[in-house]
């Protein structure tokens, strides 16, 4: 009797928020019309598969139950939201529009009554919606004689401009973040759309005053090229808003890290990682991202006082680093039913960030520099390797994880140049390691079975798990 | 391996110059350093062009370009850096766990790209040496960027002071400055023979000259300069070539793939690489702050795409070589795996050929290999120029 009125409480949290996200996304197409809906799919065919959200909801939250159930269904109901605020803000700010690399936060173009468009976003969410989703661009940029090893993420981006589906924009504003390649594409990018674009020097080694002032200049340099090259002028009481607002989320989000180191952790997987990469890359100070880490911090301490876990078969704490598998992103849900292990945080979601002071415009410059110069793709992966190491294995201290999974992704050779080092590190250390071979937006080079496969051989060899079934 | 040219034009003064200099290239530490060494002077080791010499070249010092000579095999180093890493780089580093860089009193790393960044934290751990240091480079030009970098060059040469316990002061610097700038007119001056309508010396052979340079004292290394200024006096021409071409692209340092391409009958005119001498021997401006002039030279040198706002100069500046030294095209050749040049040679390659010149795109490994595709590429393309 318990467990079918469970089923059925699990059926309805599924139905509901299926029901909100389709209610926005129809919102979205009325307000648009129908004429210049169906004009806007035949130029930009990547919206159809937007459509696959619903997919991707039933997917992450099969198996779960209860808060963590609820708590992955709103990350994807506030995901589909802020899409839908994107598009519109594509469909109808155009003349507002400006194209940033994804290490370049929004939270400047927002208070500048800019528009932003992040062009690797296609690339991050897409393959979670449809893994196959990037193939077409991917093959695109490599017929344009991009070479296939350099990073999918920028090589498909450039797919999707080299197929004319960018939308019209301003500006771009990016870096040199957070690979070469990544800085590179910019420069394909900005040929073919002719677009003028700033570009943001982060230096090396991001932890010295001098590092941040440097850079902070450079946002400055960036506001003043933006007020010249575009409608927007800086508001810094809306900026002192958007940075409030961040900061909120960021202290909840540091309670919500303080209660996952709980065993078993009340929250896990994409709840804490989606939702970061979401909140904070993509809508930082967003209204509905405060609401949602409000929500998350109150589930997640719902689950705490209950004592039971997000996942009640926890029986290994994953740390994995590096940006999650897109193509196959409910890794965890299969892991967690199939040997307990569950991912209890990412080096994707884990920042070095400080509040930012809000106190005067070069507070916030400098907070915000610090941020942006520390975030993972920064600090790991262009950054020196001590940042690597080091954040890591505090990481794995921090919250009691049993085992490192290394998301290798082929085409990140910032990190496949550490595995050595990290192996040796990792056997002094006795921490087990797997390091999945994998590419992050090609599902072509390992399929999900592939990834499943070294997934079992790891847990069988080396935690000696029974094989699943 | 040396390789003996224009025989048959009895230019034999020359080729035993240039025998010479070829026996430079075959060790990472050659003849010359060792000697060095043996007066009680330091080699320093640099990797990317974005590290100037002048700092390396104060007081007992002196810089030495690395190479890795004969590299195969990078088992042990693929370990380390992983099979899709540069092979330049993976050269290095199997030649560093090896033991044959030993003889360098220390390292020196710009923070340049991807790859060269990855080499510093693996050499840094598998090999400890003395003396290590990674310049912050900044990708930009601008004034921030030059005083930023002027201050990454200063704590550098503070840092060199205190180890090797030399004067890298703004005195010492400012002289080194002054003979590398008399130096590389020098070098310049030769390398613009290939200006003439049929040069005296081939692109492969001012190639091994600029290696041989760059891995060598500089002082003992002028003794070879004067002996081949003389000779090249009474050389006969090189014999006639098919066409002539700039090459440009990342980082080369074996003649033997310039021979190949000449054997086919381009004569390389120009080169515009990393271990090239365009723009590399242009001369630093001296007077005033050395630290703040080396600082502004270096970030002006927009020949490498990590410079991120530059690709209309390198653009630019490839077509003016071009038009200068007559080349009727360009061969691009970058080292697989190198993500700046292998993102940036696209748009490249189409800039060029709409501004009429006709390019060849060539991706290799560092050492040489596949000879013989090599040979069929830069045949057909001399074919295609109507040559």
């Amino acid at each position: 009797m318990h467990s079918r009125v469970r089923g059925v409480a699990n059926r309805m949290t599924l139905t509901g928020y299926q029901a909100k996200n389709l209610a926005s996304i129809l919102l979205m197409g009325a307000k648009h019309g129908p004429f210049d809906m169906l004009r806007d799919i035949r130029r930009y065919p990547w919206l159809m598969d937007l459509l696959g959200v619903n997919g991707l909801l039933a997917r992450l939250v099969e198996n779960r139950e209860g808060t963590y159930r609820t708590a992955v269904a709103l990350v994807i109901e506030e995901v589909t939201r802020g899409m839908v605020d994107l598009l519109e803000g594509m469909f109808h700010r155009g003349d507002r529009l400006v194209i940033h690399e994804d290490m370049v936060p929004p939270e400047i173009l927002h208070a500048m009554g800019l528009q932003p468009w992040m062009p690797e976003l296609l690339g991050i969410l897409l393959p979670m919606l449809n893994p196959r989703a990037m193939e077409r661009y991917l093959d695109a940029a490599e017929n344009q004689g991009v070479p296939p090893d350099i990073c999918s993420l920028p090589r498909a981006t450039m797919g999707v401009a080299y197929r004319g589906e960018f939308p019209p924009a301003r500006a771009i504003v990016t870096s040199n973040l957070p690979c070469d390649g990544g800085m590179a594409s910019y420069t394909v990018m900005q040929k073919i759309t002719g677009l003028p674009a700033f570009r943001l020097d982060v230096p090396y080694d991001v932890s010295s005053e001098r590092a941040h002032a440097y850079f902070a200049g450079e946002l400055r340099a960036m506001i003043a090229w933006l007020e010249e090259h575009t409608p927007g002028r800086m508001d810094w009481d809306r900026l002192r808003d958007i940075c409030g607002r961040r900061n909120r989320m960021a202290e909840l989000e540091l309670e919500i890290w303080d209660m996952i180191r709980a065993k078993p952790a009340p929250m896990a997987g994409e709840a804490i990682s989606l939702s970061h990469l979401w909140g904070f890359n993509v809508m930082p100070g967003r209204p509905s991202a405060v609401r949602m880490f409000e929500r998350l911090a109150d589930l997640t301490r719902k689950s705490l006082a209950r004592g039971k876990g997000a996942n009640p078969r926890e029986k290994h704490r994953v740390l994995l680093w590096n940006p999650p598998t897109l193509h196959y992103i409910d890794l965890f849900v299969w892991a967690e039913r199939a040997y307990g292990a569950s991912c209890i945080i990412d080096s994707m979601s884990f920042n070095r960030q400080p509040f930012i002071d809000t106190s005067s415009p070069e507070t916030m410059l400098r907070g915000l520099a610090h941020n942006i110069m520390n975030g993972p793709m920064a600090r790991h992966t262009r950054g020196p390797a001590a940042n690597y190491f080091t954040d890591m294995f505090h990481l794995y201290s921090h919250f009691s994880m049993d085992m490192i999974w290394i998301a290798g992704h082929i085409g990140c050779k910032n990190t496949q140049a550490l595995n050595g080092l990290l192996r040796e590190d990792c056997r002094a250390r006795g921490i087990p390691l797997l390091i999945i071979e994998y590419d992050l937006c090609d599902p072509r080079i390992v399929p999900r079975d592939g990834i499943r496969d070294q997934v079992d051989h790891f847990m069988e060899n080396v935690m000696k798990e029974k094989r699943r079934a | 391996m040396p390789v003996v040219r224009n025989k048959k034009q009895g230019a034999t003064g020359v080729n035993s110059v240039f025998d010479e200099v070829y026996g430079l290239l075959g060790e990472p530490g050659n003849d010359l350093v060792m000697r060095a060494i043996r007066d009680g002077m330091a080699p320093v080791g640099y990797t990317c062009s974005y590290v100037p010499e002048a700092l390396l070249s104060a007081g007992q010092l002196f810089p030495v370009r690395m190479r890795a000579p004969g590299a195969a095999g990078t088992e042990a180093a693929d370990i380390y850096l992983s099979s899709v890493t540069c092979s330049y780089v993976r050269s290095l580093l199997e030649y560093a766990m090896d033991g044959r860089y030993d003889f360098l009193r220390g390292w020196a790393f710009a923070a340049s790209c991807d790859h060269l960044r990855r080499l510093y934290d693996n050499l840094g751990r598998l090999v400890r040496p003395g003396f290590i240091h990674i310049l912050d480079v900044p990708h930009k030009r601008g004034a921030a960027a030059v005083a930023w970098f002027a201050e990454e060059l200063r704590i550098f040469a503070a840092a060199l002071g205190g180890h090797f316990g030399t004067d890298t002061g703004p005195g010492a610097v400012a002289e080194s400055i002054r003979d590398l700038n008399a130096f590389n007119a020098r070098l310049r001056a030769i390398g613009e023979l290939r200006k003439l309508d049929v040069p005296r010396l081939t692109g492969g052979e001012f190639h091994a000259l600029m290696l041989a340079a760059g891995a060598s004292p500089k002082k003992l290394f002028a003794g070879i300069l004067d002996d081949l200024e003389r000779a090249l006096r009474g050389r006969a021409p090189a014999k006639k070539f098919r066409a002539r071409v700039v090459i440009a692209g990342g980082q080369l340092d074996d003649p033997a793939y310039i021979n190949a391409i000449e054997d086919q009958g381009a004569l390389v005119v120009a080169d515009r690489l990393c271990t090239g001498s365009v723009p590399a021997l242009a001369p630093v401006p001296e007077g005033g702050d050395p630290f703040a002039a080396l600082a502004a030279h270096y970030l002006s040198r927009t020949s490498c795409p990590r410079m991120m706002e530059d690709h209309d100069a390198r653009v630019r500046d490839i077509i003016a070589l071009a038009r200068e030294y007559r080349a009727d095209g360009v061969i691009v050749q970058t080292v697989k795996f190198c993500d700046c040049w292998g993102v940036e040679i696209t748009p490249l390659a189409r800039a060029l050929r709409d501004a009429g010149l006709p390019v060849l795109r060539l991706e290799r490994e560092y050492h040489m290999g596949a000879e013989g595709q090599l040979r069929t590429r830069v045949q057909a393309f001399i074919e295609s120029m109507g040559k």
